[in-house]
């Protein structure tokens, strides 16, 4: 019973349509255990469309949560989204006072290393194409994945987002934080080998390796 | 079409003039007109690794302040005809020249020199924003340990932000012993850290220590394997595609082989 949702490839991201009389349970149960079992079409980054009004708005928003875990980008608007520029100059100001739902669910792509003495800071999540270098810094309302290699300081869900995460193909960052919590580097060295997650269970920071 | 190549490092003592020096002297070797801008004011020895103290007679303030012509102030080496040096001041400091006399002056000296090398001071303030300012290229030299890296990778950064996006590194002062033992960083690591095309491994040498006192850079002999690691730079600048020296040590350049073959 493949065909609970099915997924048509589109210019700009993947295109859901759902089976008729599918309960959103089911389609969101069918969702999850195609980004889990690793299916091709979820790549990070990719934006997923679901038809404007077919889905409640909480819906939508668990959704929308579930895919930013996986590193996606969620819409109801059939349209090219939104991508920060990659601009060079990384200081793209983020004000603490006022951090507004919508913002922690766009993503900023960043096309290039962030190295020492660098600092990302954005309301939003953040994907990093390259390394975060010992010094630099990423600090994300969201999550902050990178694919590279974490040497620096990241703090996801800056502010208090417990359910942001942290993910790069080699995770071994001087500090790490998400919302309140700190987890800092081992004093010996270590060679991170495979891709990590850390997240918050049990109000603690983990690490898990994930596949990509 | 002549080129401007600013040597430059952020953390100081990690072979920025050394290498300015042998590169020049190298390019001239080759026949080049090459012209080496010390804007390391203050603190000048370009002029002492070149054995052209005493032949100094106007600086790069005298040049800048419009007080003589940048000609007057060059000084021609007495071996290589075609290298020149424009010194700079040694009492002077460095917010004594700003980044658009220096540009203004290597638009001027374009026209008679194939390569223009200009040795950058320590650090990134006035001084770094100055010298980098005319360059095409940058050079960043570093060494296998942790806290040049980290220099040099700040550095680079800046360099972006300069729009400079020509970058190219060296590392100097490997010593295979002590990478093989882990002691010090390999080019793996470096490379993974920086990501910008690696043009030169110069081994540690005593052989510099000897050249700097008389006046000669170790390119200039033959029983020097930096100066050997010189030549080889030389080359790659002049576009050749020169393979990596043999390491001396197996583990050490096996891995380095690895990387190469990505490059
Ligand atoms: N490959 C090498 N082997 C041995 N010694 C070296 C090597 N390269 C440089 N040195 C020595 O290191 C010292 C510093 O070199 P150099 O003056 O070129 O550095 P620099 O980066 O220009 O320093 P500063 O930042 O003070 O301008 C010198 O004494 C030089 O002889
Ligand atoms: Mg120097």
């Amino acid at each position: 019973m493949g065909d609970i949702v099915t997924i048509k490839g589109l210019k700009y991201g993947l295109q859901l349509t759902f089976a008729k009389g599918a309960s959103f349970d089911d389609v969101q149960a069918n969702l999850l255990d195609k980004l889990q079992s690793g299916n091709g079409f979820f790549i990070r980054g990719t934006t997923v469309f679901v038809p404007k009004g077919y889905f409640a708005e909480e819906q939508n928003e668990a959704l929308r949560k579930m895919f930013h875990r996986h590193g996606m980008l969620f819409s109801t608007e059939l349209k090219r989204p939104n991508l920060a520029p990659p601009s060079r100059d990384t200081s793209t100001k983020a004000s603490k006072a006022k951090a507004p739902v919508e913002e922690a669910q766009k993503m900023m792509v960043i096309n290039h290393t962030i190295r020492g003495g660098q600092e990302i800071k954005a309301n939003c999540s953040v994907l990093i194409c390259g390394n975060v270098n010992p010094g630099a810094q990423v600090i994300a309302g969201g999550s902050i994945d990178i694919r590279g290699t974490c040497r620096g300081f990241v703090h996801a869900g800056a502010f208090g987002d417990k359910s942001a995460c942290v993910v790069a193909d080699r995770l071994m960052p001087a500090q790490i934080r998400i919302a309140d919590l700190v987890a800092r580097a081992p004093d010996e060295e270590f060679k991170a080998s495979q891709a990590e997650r850390a997240m918050i269970k049990d109000n603690q920071i983990i690490f898990e390796p994930v596949a990509r | 079409m002549s080129q401007i190549i600013v040597i430059t490092s952020g953390k100081g003592g990690v072979g920025k003039t050394t290498t300015t020096a042998n590169i020049g002297v190298g390019l001239a070797m080759r026949g080049n007109k090459v012209a080496l801008i010390d804007t390391d004011t203050g603190l000048r020895n370009l002029d002492l690794l070149l054995g052209l103290e005493n032949r100094i007679l106007y600086d790069l303030v005298d040049v800048t302040s419009g007080r003589v012509q940048y000609k007057k102030a060059l000084v021609r080496h007495k071996k290589y005809e075609n290298l020149y040096l424009l010194p700079t001041s040694q009492i002077k400091d460095k917010s004594a020249v700003n980044p658009e006399q220096l540009v203004k002056l290597c638009e001027e000296m374009k026209k008679e020199f194939d390569f223009i090398i200009i040795d950058c001071p320590a650090g990134i303030e006035q001084g770094f924003k100055t010298a980098i300012a005319a360059a095409d290229t940058a050079i960043v030299v570093t060494m296998p340990e942790i806290s040049a890296v980290r220099d040099a990778d700040k550095i680079i950064g800046e360099l972006g932000r300069a729009d400079k996006e020509n970058v190219k590194l060296i590392v100097n002062r490997i010593r295979p012993q002590m990478v093989e033992k882990g002691d010090m960083l390999d080019m793996g690591d470096i490379d993974e850290i920086l990501s910008v095309a690696c043009i030169g491994q110069i081994p540690d040498d005593e052989k510099v220590v000897v050249a700097t006192n008389r006046g000669e850079p170790a390119i200039t002999m033959s029983d020097s394997v930096a100066g050997q690691a010189y030549k080889n730079i030389v080359a790659r600048l002049c576009g050749e595609n020169v393979p990596f020296l043999k390491p001396q040590k197996e583990g050490f350049f096996a891995r380095l082989k690895k990387l190469f073959g990505l490059l």
